[in-house]
């Protein structure tokens, strides 16, 4: 009689499974430039002051893109919501951005466009060293843990807010590997800030998931860390912002 | 209590995908069980094995249905055990090293937060509310407090603390007995003083908290008893911050050179809402107005502005910056070293009120500059049947003074509607004193020498006022905006003109003109009243459909009173006195349809336009005016954003052009009496044909970039500067007319790329410029065919941080080709070559030198000019801080400045040499608050 009833709240759990842990997360990314232009060590403090005082108001101005994570318990998929035109109409091309996870194999595979080429990586998932706080805060309906670690490539500070109740590992950007998913992110304290906006729980099919069949260099986590610092610390040296738009997502 | 037995599968799921621990000996499992304080189990809690040492994250699992938990095969060490659920504390337990395979903790008991806690910040006001032990904090920005108000109103906001009326405060119900600031007692043990006394804007975070009492921390014996106590932790301000800075330089007269003196002085204070900045200059060294740099640090916020353009349509305008000198209505920004010898000298104020709903921005300056000049143009005319040269030798002082404000002002009504109010004004006044004395040659020799003499003196007023509404529809994407202007112009000035020629060479009487003597008043009203209309409507997906209507009225009224000195009368010339006034009515009416999708931008629409002009003059020969204009001007764009950043854009537009209001009034201005200048009242707008097109390629992997261009015009009722030149006297009469059949044809390419990634770039360019210009000279159509070829080369070394070097050669060849003589036709070159070497040097010592060798020839003209300019500096920068710089300065140490240009017109061309401030040494000054940088590089960041 006990087996009977376990038997059948697995059942249950199943058809549950469906409706509270696959769907899709809207999310809205927002890039503080005065922030990020702050940082850039071969400025001096007088050419920062002056960005910062000049273009704040544009800055207030930023409604961010929106990104959109494609999540089942063992699979996500994160790239542009959509390629329809913003708001005023005028509609510009967004660099390809597909970050596809597998959790249950370990794996991972992302295609980005950058630097005038385009790249695929595929690896293990090599989960970030996660450090879990003690605050707690609403985002998008949700009841979120705090949990830090940080970028060892682009030295970032990063704050990813995680959902007691949604137990999946998946998250915006490069980033997984919480007890829930992951509906904030919080680059170096505001310099890039990773909203959810909305979950929607619906059933997934294997489409939603597949990444676009894409040429590009391929590489592994190594290389295309490699990559990264080569490029960040030949653009600082000649004096240009590494990051930005065709250059190193922040 | 669907998904009962869904953690127990996850967490079988789970624990074998994140057990990141190999299978070794020293193994144990941890279980558990998550209840609350009546012992009912929390199922589904989040439970989290982190490492003791940095609170890492081990592995986590899901509790069960019963609220147990287990870790299998965990290393021996120290954890913290963390476990939370919605609504309660965060759950921490430190766990030492196993001593048994098994390690059981039992019923773990989780205390809820309180309901209103955790309902009202959490959930209503968004707020983290961070859980230390016994400490809550809120974040104070979350709780939204009228500005001014005290950490006391904000403490009514907090939920689970109260306030009475005496100001006493209850925090969980007890009462709060200490209230500290950054942990510090805030002036003695009344809690009130500092709820009181502290505004709440500088307050970031709100701690409650037991803590030991006084007596407890004073003698060190934990009594016990605890206080409940509030911390207020204050901000860390930022975004506020103030800045001066101050350059100053002098050096000794030499060389002709009076004493040259220099002195740049800045102020500025800001945080998050308000800008205020003070600027101020002065100088002798040709130094006119602000830098680019200058103008951001001024202007702040209001730098740069998006939604400054009224005039809705074809060729919007996101940018609104003025750089139009003196004559505009915005501060003038140059930064360029000026001509002649000029004294400069400007200051102003500016202050920037910026918040989300509104933003206030006003700004005064005054600028002004004292100008000698002293001028040789040698000028090669052709005419149909002959030709003449002309040797000017001019010396002038002009005195240029401008008061500028300018004023905005945007409101967000709410989140659809936008209102902008725009007004940029300026007062100027002005003089100038003029001696010119020109010899025309004609080909036989005999020579017309005119001696004249300009005293001039005006004042000019203009505003101009817009207000602009915009609204966003619920519909995304559908939009409408109106817009209404009002602009005003006032001049007026008087000119005392003399003017004596004499004759040399074999002259006749007839080719004799009179000396003028004359006294002229002008005085200029001119208002414009503009409005806009724009609606945008998404029609269907990925379509828009913008619509707009332009309307603008101009009323233009000239009085011009000229009288002939002389013979001791005083007579009014009738000739040249004019009363005027016109009205220009412009209507425009446009649709255009826009596609945009994945980078991809078309619009293509057509507008109709119609421009009526009534007029009626007083003068000489009375008249009337009546003239209407319409056209239809399509308008196509394309913008491509393709992949690998490379950009693609074309586009086909009929640009209107409306003649200025100086070649429409039928004024004679004889300014210059030998070259008179007459309007035209019956000139119709031009409209030219314009197609371009474009590529732009830029890799920021590799550093290369790429850019070609192409574009062509073909004008119809080109306004062009027809001259009649009486053979006899070569008085020159110049009228402005439309005439047909001109184009322009150009072309330019651009490509760099890196010799060695960081260390060496190459930039190389190259364009060209085909004009067919039609003019009528003494009444024969003169066809004008300028050619131009521009080619240039930029090379950048910065191989180490301690030296760079830019070297740069740009060659410049130009061919004209006059159809009424093509025996006259005649080329000109522009060559430039320049280096700049910057060195760092031990101690924070730097040497900067350049050289610049300029080529201008015109082999017609005899003109052969090879200048160059050698400046070198040598600068230290001081103190530990780098706040100051001392600076030693030489400016064309070879003293070999003038400044010379070659240029061409319908007829003829010419050179020009103007005498310009040459060799001076100055030492200099610096102290910016900031620092003071060396800048070693050319920047684009």
């Amino acid at each position: 009689m006990k087996k009977l009833v376990i038997l059948f709240g697995l059942l249950l759990s199943i058809v549950a499974n469906a409706q509270n842990t696959e769907g899709v997360a809207t999310y809205v990314r927002k890039e503080h430039w005065i922030k990020i232009t702050n940082r850039l060590t071969f400025l001096s403090q007088e050419q920062k002051d002056r960005e910062a005082q000049t273009w704040k108001n544009w800055e207030e101005d930023n409604k961010g893109i929106k990104m959109k994570l494609t999540f089942t318990p063992n699979e996500s998929l994160y790239t542009y919501l959509s390629d329809e035109p913003e708001e005023g109409g005028y509609s510009w091309r967004k660099s390809d951005f597909f970050v596809y996870r597998n959790f249950e194999k370990d794996k991972k595979n992302d295609i980005i466009e950058m630097l005038g080429k385009t790249y695929i990586v595929e690896d293990s998932l090599h989960a970030p060293i996660w450090k879990i706080g003690d605050q707690i805060k609403e985002v998008a309906g949700y009841i979120c843990m705090k949990a830090e670690t940080e970028d060892p490539i682009k030295k970032q500070k990063i704050v990813a807010w995680f959902a007691q109740d949604i137990p999946i590992p998946a998250g915006p950007e490069m980033l997984n590997s919480l007890p829930g998913l992951i509906l904030e992110l919080d680059v170096n304290d505001g310099d890039v800030v990773i909203e959810a906006t909305n979950v929607a729980f619906k059933k997934i099919t294997p489409d939603d998931l597949k990444l676009p069949k894409q040429k590009g260099k391929k590489m592994n986590d190594a290389g295309y860390n490699t990559l990264l610092k080569e490029q960040i610390a030949e653009s600082m040296t000649a004096h240009r912002n590494p990051f930005g738009w065709s250059r190193i997502r922040y | 209590m669907k998904n009962i037995c869904l953690p127990a599968v996850f967490c079988l799921i789970t624990s074998v995908l994140y057990a990141q621990n190999p299978v070794s000996p020293a193994r144990f499992t941890l279980q558990g069980r998550a209840v609350d304080t009546l012992a009912a189990p929390l199922a589904e809690s989040t439970v989290m094995l982190l490492s003791a040492k940095d609170s890492s994250l081990v592995n986590f699992t899901r509790a069960s249905s019963n609220g147990s938990f287990a870790f299998k095969n965990v290393k021996s060490g120290n954890y913290v055990l963390k476990i939370s659920f919605v609504g309660f504390i965060p759950y921490n337990e430190v766990i030492k090293p196993a001593t048994d395979a098994v390690m059981d903790l039992g019923d773990l008991k989780m205390k809820p937060i309180t309901r209103e806690l955790f309902e009202v910040v959490v959930r209503t006001a968004k707020a983290p509310l961070t859980i230390r032990g016994d400490t809550i904090e809120y974040n104070a920005s979350s709780f939204k407090v009228p500005p001014g108000s005290t950490v006391e109103d904000l403490l009514r906001k907090l939920p689970g603390v109260q306030v009475d009326q005496d100001g006493n405060i209850k925090a969980q119900g007890q009462d709060v007995k200490r209230v500290t600031v950054d942990g510090k007692n805030f002036f003695g043990n009344d809690p009130k003083q500092a709820t009181k006394n502290l505004q709440a804007e500088a307050i970031t975070k709100v701690q409650v908290f037991n803590d030991k009492s006084e007596q407890a921390k004073l003698t060190g014996i934990d009594d016990g008893k605890k206080e409940k106590t509030v911390n207020l932790e204050l901000k860390e301000e930022f975004k506020k911050g103030g800045f001066g800075k101050i350059t100053a330089a002098a050096g000794p007269a030499s060389n002709k050179v009076s004493p040259r003196a220099e002195v740049k002085a800045s102020y500025n204070k800001f945080n998050a809402k308000h800008q205020f900045s003070l600027v101020g200059l002065g100088n002798n060294t040709n130094q006119q107005g602000l830098s680019r740099d200058d103008y951001q640090d001024f202007r702040g916020s209001n730098a740069y502005n998006a939604n400054n353009n009224a005039d809705f349509g074809f060729s919007n305008n996101y940018f609104y910056f003025s750089d139009s000198g003196d004559e505009g209505l915005g501060i003038p920004v140059s930064g360029r070293q000026g001509v002649g010898f000029s004294k400069n000298a400007a200051g102003g104020a500016n202050y920037n009120f910026d918040t989300k709903e509104k933003k206030w921005s006003g700004s005064y300056y005054y600028n002004q500059t004292r100008l000698q000049l002293d001028a040789r143009r040698l000028s090669d005319f052709t005419l149909p049947q002959s030709q003449y040269t002309k040797d000017e030798a001019s010396n002038q002082t002009n005195f240029n003074g401008n008061h500028r404000v300018s004023l905005r002002y945007e409101q967000q009504l709410d989140t659809m509607r936008t209102l902008v109010f725009i007004n940029n004004s300026r007062y100027g006044i002005g003089n100038a004193f003029l001696l010119r004395n020109q010899n025309l040659t004609r080909s036989n020799g005999a020579i017309t020498n005119n001696r004249s003499t300009n005293a001039s003196d005006q004042r000019q007023f203009a505003s101009s006022n817009s207000l602009i509404y915009r609204i966003k529809m619920h519909k995304k994407g559908r939009s409408f905006a109106v817009s209404g202007t009002y602009e005003v112009n006032t001049n007026n000035a008087t000119l005392n003109l003399d003017s004596y020629n004499t004759y040399s060479g074999p002259i006749t009487q007839a080719d004799k003109s009179p000396d003028i003597h004359q006294d002229q008043k002008n005085d200029i009203v001119r208002s414009e009243y503009k409005a806009s209309l724009q609606y945008v409507e998404p029609f269907a997906k990925r379509f828009f459909w913008e619509t707009f209507f332009n309307f603008s009225l101009r009323n233009d009224e000239v009085n011009r009173d000229v009288f002939n000195r002389g013979d001791s009368r005083y007579v009014r010339n009738d000739t040249l006195s004019l009363y005027y006034k016109n009205n220009y009515i412009y209507n425009r009416l446009g649709s255009s349809v826009r596609y945009s999708y994945k980078g991809l931008n078309v619009s293509a629409g057509l507008a109709s336009q119609r421009f009526t002009l009534n007029g009626e003059y007083q003068s000489y020969q009375p008249g009337q005016i009546n003239r209407v204009f319409s056209t239809l001007i399509p308008n196509v764009n394309i913008n491509y954003d393709l992949k690998k950043n490379r950009y693609l854009y074309g586009g086909y537009s009929v640009n209107v052009q409306i003649p200025t209001s100086r070649d429409l009034q039928p004024i004679i201005n004889n300014t210059n009496p030998l070259y008179v200048n007459v309007g035209n009242p019956d000139l119709l707008p031009q409209l030219s044909h314009n197609v371009n097109a474009g590529f732009q390629y830029f890799n920021p992997g590799s550093f290369m970039n790429l850019y070609v261009g192409l574009n062509a015009a073909k004008y119809v009722n080109q306004i062009v500067y027809s001259q009649n030149t009486d053979a006899q006297t070569l008085v020159t009469v110049i009228r402005p007319e439309n005439l047909s059949g001109g184009s322009n044809y150009g072309s330019y390419i651009g490509f760099g790329f890196p010799l060695k990634k960081t260390k060496a770039t190459l930039d190389l360019n190259g364009n060209f410029n085909i004009g067919d210009n039609p003019t009528r000279i003494n009444g024969v159509l003169n066809a004008t065919r300028s050619q131009s070829y521009y080619t240039g080369a930029r090379l950048s070394l910065t191989p180490v941080e301690w030296l760079t070097f830019y070297g740069n050669a740009n060659l410049g060849f130009n061919y004209t080709q006059f159809s009424i003589n093509p025996d006259r036709n005649q080329n000109f070159t522009n060559n430039n070559y320049g280096g700049e070497l910057t060195l760092k040097l031990p101690h924070d010592l730097y040497i900067n030198t350049s050289m610049n060798y300029r080529v201008s020839k015109n082999a017609l003209l005899n003109f052969d000019q090879r200048i160059p300019l050698w400046n070198a500096s040598v600068y230290h920068i001081l103190g530990k801080a780098k706040r100051a710089e001392i600076r030693l300065t030489a400016v064309d140490m070879l003293n070999r400045n003038v400044a010379v240009s070659l240029n061409q017109g319908a007829n003829y061309t010419q050179s020009e040499t103007i005498q310009t401030l040459a060799r001076y040494f100055t030492v200099g000054f610096t102290y910016n608050m900031r620092g003071v940088k060396a800048s070693m590089r050319r920047e684009s960041y």
